[in-house]
């Protein structure tokens, strides 16, 4: 590969996903349960007149079913508000960093008025780098100089 | 010649790095690899320090699991037999599997819900192998095993992050 996996000028333009599902504050959180499931997505956006206000992900799910929480409560009762987001001109790089401190493997994507416009999600950063290798870097064996040993009759 | 790549020692003349794969020949037409690139095809899973994963039994009711990944702390469980991994069950089956139906379904077994079989890694496997697994499969975790098999370990997408963010921090520092 000719280029350097530049983590810190790549932006994150090219690895955010976009038409995340955005639900009002008083949306049941029943809501958020059927429209992650019908649309396989990890998480939801809140907003209130178009900003972001709120997230709820497939974490805090697990905890509402863990404890068989009435699914009729508004979602702003159980979402994280405020939840860090990033800006498309923001680096590869910063995401990764954002996610590693705070245990996050998506985050949102808001424009420069706080409107939401997608997700950074781990899967594409992942993508990003193994895109990064010619493929043959995957084919090898894990310890190419251990490969034969365990050849039978040789 | 040392791969610039990952460092491994080459055969003069060979085209690819046995170690990492990566073209030999073009290598003093590249930019030189950074920390991040290096790490990735020189370091070994085993840098990532597999934790030990919450681990259930096949027929535990998958309620008895939830409530054992909301103790643990973790979006994952290994399902094993005689120290073996069969499966994985994450929170993202929960919650495509269940959404609001989780308290009718809680007593079938997790077997009917997880993923099977599980996918694993060698300590030995590369970072960058582990990553390419992680991105095509679409896993968050995968366990890792030792040569006969038995579970020795899981890594989460989350010791990447983290093994990313100390390598570019290393690509930072003057003179590297």
């Amino acid at each position: 590969m000719g280029s350097q996996l530049s983590l810190h000028t790549e932006t994150l333009r090219q690895v955010v996903t976009s038409d995340p599902i955005c639900l009002d504050p008083l949306a049941p959180v029943r809501e958020a349960f059927e429209r992650m499931k019908e649309q396989r997505r990890g998480a939801v956006l809140i907003c209130r007149e178009g900003r972001l206000v709120g997230i709820f992900t497939e974490r805090d799910a697990l905890a509402l079913m863990a404890d068989a929480v009435d699914l009729s409560v508004p979602i702003e009762r159980v979402m994280t508000p405020d939840p860090v987001a990033l800006s498309e001109h923001d680096t590869v790089g910063a995401a990764i960093t954002r996610m590693a401190q705070g245990g996050y493997r998506r985050l949102p994507i808001v424009d420069a008025e706080g409107r939401p416009v997608g997700f950074v999600k781990v899967g594409s950063i992942l993508h990003f780098l193994v895109d990064h290798f010619p493929a043959t870097v995957y084919n090898l064996p894990p310890a190419p100089h251990h490969a034969t040993e365990a050849r039978e009759g040789a | 010649m040392t791969c610039p790549w990952c460092g491994a020692d080459n055969l003069d003349g060979v085209d690819d790095c046995v170690a990492c794969g990566q073209s030999l020949s073009d290598a003093h037409l590249s930019d030189p690899a950074t920390a991040v690139e290096r790490g990735l095809l020189a370091d070994h899973v085993r840098v990532l320090d597999p934790q030990d994963p919450v681990v259930v039994a096949a027929d535990t009711p998958v309620r008895d699991v939830l409530r054992a990944m909301i103790d643990g702390g973790t979006g994952c469980v290994v399902v094993a037999d005689a120290n073996r991994p069969v499966g994985v069950f994450t929170e993202y089956d929960a919650l495509m599997n269940f959404d609001t139906d989780a308290p009718a379904l809680g007593g079938r077994p997790v077997s009917d819900f997880m993923t099977a079989p599980a996918e694993t890694l060698e300590p030995d496997a590369k970072v960058a192998f582990a990553v390419q697994r992680m991105a095509v499969g679409g896993y968050r975790h995968i366990p890792v095993v030792g040569a006969g098999g038995e579970l020795a370990g899981i890594i989460s997408v989350r010791d990447i992050l983290r093994y990313l963010t100390d390598r570019m921090g290393e690509g930072r520092e003057p003179g590297s």
